[in-house]
């Protein structure tokens, strides 16, 4: 006989886990498998767990907004559960958007008054007062450092910023899924780890259960995608979901580096989270007053789309593995270089590799599937992470409404926000939409 | 045809150091004749001892008054020692006074040297070291005269070859002792020896979450004093503000190699393995018997670091 | 004042090696300049700060690309690189003879640094043998170095703490300890100053190396597999530790 439970949760990272959570407190009895050791050890640990307002389209706004009120009321959110390895913690340090050709920042801007987002539009005299080691000129358009341009000299400074005083990071992603596991444990949710799904069962065109690679058969009449970086795979193994989906995903690889902050500035504590189009930068604090320096993916760069089990073990040869490059360790911290002219950077790349289970416009997908009982929630696109508490609760009211009887293809779920006034249709991340192209097509989202 | 090796002998207050024994056993071989140079000590004490291991001649060579603690004089020394006896391998401990000494003999007589080897074919002139950080063993071969290698202490066990040597002295020509712009001023103890670097150290002793707070760091600290050992941290440690994030060990810490990762208290997520995964030897020491780093390491104890730990600096 | 500072194009201590034809690495990853330059670099750019009239020069004998290195050594501070090129393996003793025949070519050395060791080949004799070939003394491992009218005051540590203070006449040769200083990495605004720099290129066949009789070859690499299977150590306390000891000792052989 096989074990059975209501819902089988593929991924226990920082998506999967507040899923298994919202489920588990509307009373479904749930399972999470894992193929890694923990919670939050896949790419969810490799996230730079920024939070920040700024998204291309109002709806992407306002649910990172909504986000925000979960980590700032981390212990409440949890249900005041007890961790053992202690509660990850949101780090407010406030935001910089640089008004940039990089970015369409009038649109954010409409965004947020729409939303209601708090934000100050700042000269660069007070941006100078703030970050004392910036230099504001402009950039634009970013380059490598192998193309000769990448050395002029700038002409001109770029227009100010706009700065939202809520905003920042969280300081250990991998234990925020950790903590959202262990609230769900507390709700009945059960977890099993080191259990690699290597099949999708269904039965008279509905989802049956999962097989695991040591050929354990687990049965649930539903089953949520969320496997990440894996995530197309997942969707590969079940009887006609990747040919429903228009809007497909694959894992591309990515560089985020680790820099010392210039002698004299504290910016671990005094500095801010910063998204800067002109250079393809973003960054934020790290223990050991680091710049955690990320990629908005500039056009220049060139895009490198992987299979995340060779990448995971190393396969793939220099740019294709999980080790950091030094073209790309150039290319990030030296266009840092240019916005903090004081920043020395070491000879010995540092940082993290690994993937984003990116959709085709970088817009998720969130959303039922062509198998009746089969669910997904991925493409994730790197710019996820603040928002999964709202994303767990989101897929589990879809994964319920669908349940009972929704036609969510038909009729999409509108989505009521806990904290904020407003709802969002949550078609606007069905898997059969065309191509977004209001989307910024970047980690931006 | 006999070959004659030469074996520079360590001492420590005028008493052989134990690591010299293996050294001779690691070059002991067929159609050998092996020659023990001692520097500025009673030879006749030292003379039974060296015996039990093999040495036929005790090469006795007494440096001029003042010159004890200069590198320079007596790599020269040792260079009429090697060219007198017809030594054409010498050997000596790759340890820091060998550092300081042998390359001097090498580079004096323009020989092959190759430091901190620990296989040794005579007969073949190969030698085994490590290279890369400890990632990979070269075997090399080395050609001329005289070859010169630097022996990792510890190499191999000592193993006794009882024989009977003579002891002869070396004239030494002092017009030749010269050390050209180079003098010695002095010899001081400093407490740097607390703060070996995690990119350099063979061991390393490292606290995570199982240390619980700052103050049991000390006792990583003690027991890795007596094992010149660097003291390393979980990225837990130091998120908790327990140690300086100069400590870390990890991806986003440093990448180390050492010949021993002691991990105490330490679960071992992906991103802890991933800066000490290519460890030569790891012990693990956590009361959690399902911690990841337990089923990835070499040993493990089911214990708590902070009992075990204490009684391991008693012992060393 | 010339000082001359011999550097090395090495691997990454944290990328992977794997081995090719039994006798080479895969140079398909992350090459840098070694770490213990790196400390050698700086300390020759304070010297440089501190006195007037100091010209540093950086040489490397390696790969073409062993450029890069260059590059990153006159962006910390160094003045002008010399490369000598070429893509053999050479061993200690023909590298000293090269970058003693460079630097010989180029100028009047006053002072020369190296790192302590490579990280690749872990020699440790490279300034030894360039000391030898000039007739300079040398001291590693350093730690300290203060320089004064035609002498040098060095710290050269040994292990456990023991510091030997040597003194040595001008020219010298060096080797930079990891203790000596923090390295000074360089800002975007260093890294751009340091384009105009120029970079010497020669061919290691035209600096007529007289072929030594002594060498060392690598006749194989094998890379050191760790394939871990844990096994348990049990009883009380002081048996645990007791056994810890026991394979610290002859397992290990770190004690």
């Amino acid at each position: 006989m096989n074990k059975k439970y209501d819902a089988i949760i593929i991924g226990a990272g920082v998506i999967g886990c507040p899923i298994a959570y919202e489920l588990s407190k509307m009373g479904y009895k749930t399972l999470n498998v894992d193929k890694l050791p923990d919670a939050g050890e896949g790419s969810t640990a490799g996230s730079c767990a920024i939070v920040r307002a700024h998204y291309s389209t109002a709806d992407g706004v306002a649910m990172a907004y909504e986000g925000f009120k979960y980590w700032l009321d981390w212990e409440n959110y949890l249900d005041n559960v007890k961790d053992e390895k202690g509660l990850a913690r949101y780090m407010n340090t406030g935001s910089f958007l640089l008004k940039s050709q990089g970015h369409d920042w009038k649109k954010v801007k409409k965004n947020y008054d729409e939303v209601g987002v708090q934000y100050e539009e700042l000269d660069n005299d007070k941006i100078k007062e703030m970050v004392p080691v910036a230099d504001l000129h402009e950039y634009w358009p970013v380059r490598r450092p192998e193309d000769p341009k990448f050395y002029d000299e700038p002409t001109k400074e770029i227009e100010g910023a706009i700065f939202c005083p809520e905003g920042g990071y969280v300081n250990d992603p991998a234990l925020s899924a950790h903590n959202i596991m262990r609230a769900a444990e507390a709700k009945g949710a059960e977890f099993m780890f080191n259990a690699e799904v290597v099949d999708i069962r269904s039965d008279n065109g509905k989802v049956a259960g999962i097989t695991l690679k040591d050929g354990t058969q687990i049965d649930a009449g539903i089953v949520v995608n969320v496997g990440g970086p894996h995530s197309f795979k997942i969707n590969k193994m079940a009887d006609g979901v990747w040919e429903g989906c228009n809007i497909k995903t694959k894992s591309l690889r990515h560089e985020v580096m680790y820099c010392p902050s210039p002698d004299g500035y504290d910016y671990l504590n005094d500095g801010y989270h910063m998204s800067d189009g002109d250079i393809g930068c973003y960054v934020r604090p790290e223990v050991g007053n680091t710049f955690l320096i990320g990629s908005e993916d500039p056009d220049c760069d060139p895009q490198q789309w992987v299979d995340p089990d060779d990448f995971y073990a190393g396969k793939g040869g220099n740019g294709k593995d999980n080790v950091l490059t030094d073209a790309q360790w150039k290319a990030q911290c030296y266009r840092l270089g240019k916005r903090i002219p004081s920043l020395q950077v070491p000879n010995q790349p540092k940082g993290v590799v690994d993937l984003y289970d990116c959709s085709d416009d970088w817009i998720p997908v969130y959303d039922k599937s062509d198998l009746p009982g089969f669910y997904m929630a991925i493409g994730t696109s790197g710019n996820q992470y603040k928002n999964a508490p709202v994303v767990g609760r989101m897929m589990a009211e879809l994964i319920d409404a669908c349940e009972k009887g929704l036609d969510h293809d038909k009729e999409p779920l509108q989505y009521k926000f806990k904290y904020t006034d407003r709802s969002t249709d949550v078609g606007f991340f069905s898997r059969k939409r065309e191509i977004n192209y209001n989307s910024s097509f970047s980690v931006n989202g | 045809m006999m070959k004659n090796i030469g074996l520079i002998i360590e001492l420590n207050n005028g008493k052989i150091k134990e690591t010299n024994f293996g050294m001779i056993t690691l070059a002991r071989a067929e159609n050998t004749e092996l020659f023990a140079i001692v520097i500025d000590a009673d030879t006749g004490v030292l003379k039974e001892d060296l015996e039990s291991f093999g040495i036929t001649n005790i090469i006795d060579v007494m440096l001029p008054e003042g010159q004890q603690n200069n590198p320079v004089i007596c790599a020269k020394a040792i260079i009429t020692a090697i060219k007198v006896f017809n030594i054409s391998l010498v050997c000596g401990l790759s340890t820091a006074k060998g550092k300081d000494l042998l390359p001097r003999i090498a580079a004096f007589m323009e020989a092959p040297l190759i430091m901190d080897c620990h296989a040794i074919d005579p007969e073949q002139n190969l030698v085994k070291t490590s290279q890369y950080s400890g990632k990979t063993i070269a075997t090399i071969k080395l050609t001329g005269e005289v070859l010169i290698l630097g022996v990792r202490p510890n190499a191999i066990a000592p193993l006794k070859a009882h024989t009977s040597a003579r002891i002869v002295p070396v004239e030494l020509d002092e017009k030749n002792l010269v050390s050209k712009g180079f003098k010695v001023i002095k010899t001081s103890e400093t407490d740097e020896s607390k703060n070996i670097n995690l990119a350099d150290a063979d061991v390393i002793i490292s606290g995570g979450r199982g240390m619980k707070n700052a103050d049991n760091f000390d006792i990583l600290s003690k027991c890795a004093e007596k094992l010149t050992a660097a003291v390393g941290a979980s990225r837990v440690a130091v998120d908790a503000g327990w140690v300086p994030y100069s400590m870390q060990v990890g991806q986003t810490g440093e990448k180390v190699s050492p010949l021993v990762y002691i991990a105490c208290g330490i679960s071992g997520s992906m991103q802890h393995f991933a800066g000490m995964k290519t460890s030569g030897m790891i012990i693990a020491i956590n009361t959690d018997a399902t911690a990841a780093i337990m089923s990835n390491c070499d040993y493990y104890v089911k214990a708590d670091a902070l009992e075990i730990i204490p009684e391991l600096t008693k012992l060393l | 004042m010339q000082l001359y500072v011999c550097i090395k194009h090495v691997p990454d201590s944290a990328a992977h090696i794997s081995i090719v034809d039994k006798t080479h690495i895969d140079e398909n990853l992350t090459f840098l300049l070694n770490p213990y330059d790196e400390h050698a670099i700086t300390e020759a750019v304070r010297i440089k700060e501190s006195l007037p009239g100091v010209e540093i020069i950086a040489v490397c004998l390696g790969k073409n690309d062993a450029d890069k290195t260059l590059r990153s050594a006159l962006a910390m501070g160094v003045d002008r690189g010399i490369l000598i090129t070429s893509d053999k393996r050479h061993d200690s003793i023909e590298t000293a003879q090269a970058l003693k025949s460079a630097i010989e070519q180029d100028g009047t050395p006053d002072l020369i640094f190296t790192g302590k060791e490579s990280i690749d080949a872990e020699g440790m004799q490279t300034m030894f043998r360039i000391g030898a070939l000039f007739d300079f003394p040398v001291a590693t491992n350093v730690v300290r170095v203060d320089i004064e009218a035609d002498r040098a005051v060095v710290d050269s540590a040994l292990s456990g703490g023991i510091v030997n203070t040597y003194e040595l006449s001008l020219p010298c040769v060096l080797g930079a300890g990891r203790g000596l200083n923090t390295p000074r990495y360089p800002t975007f605004p260093d890294v751009v100053k340091s384009k105009k720099k120029p970079i010497k290129k020669i061919m290691f066949k035209e600096l007529n190396i007289n072929v030594s009789l002594a060498g060392m070859n690598i006749v194989e690499l094998e890379p050191l597999l760790q394939s871990r299977e844990p096994k348990e150590i049990t009883g009380d306390a002081g048996e645990i530790a007791e056994t810890i000891i026991r394979i610290l000792k002859d397992g290990a052989k770190v004690i």
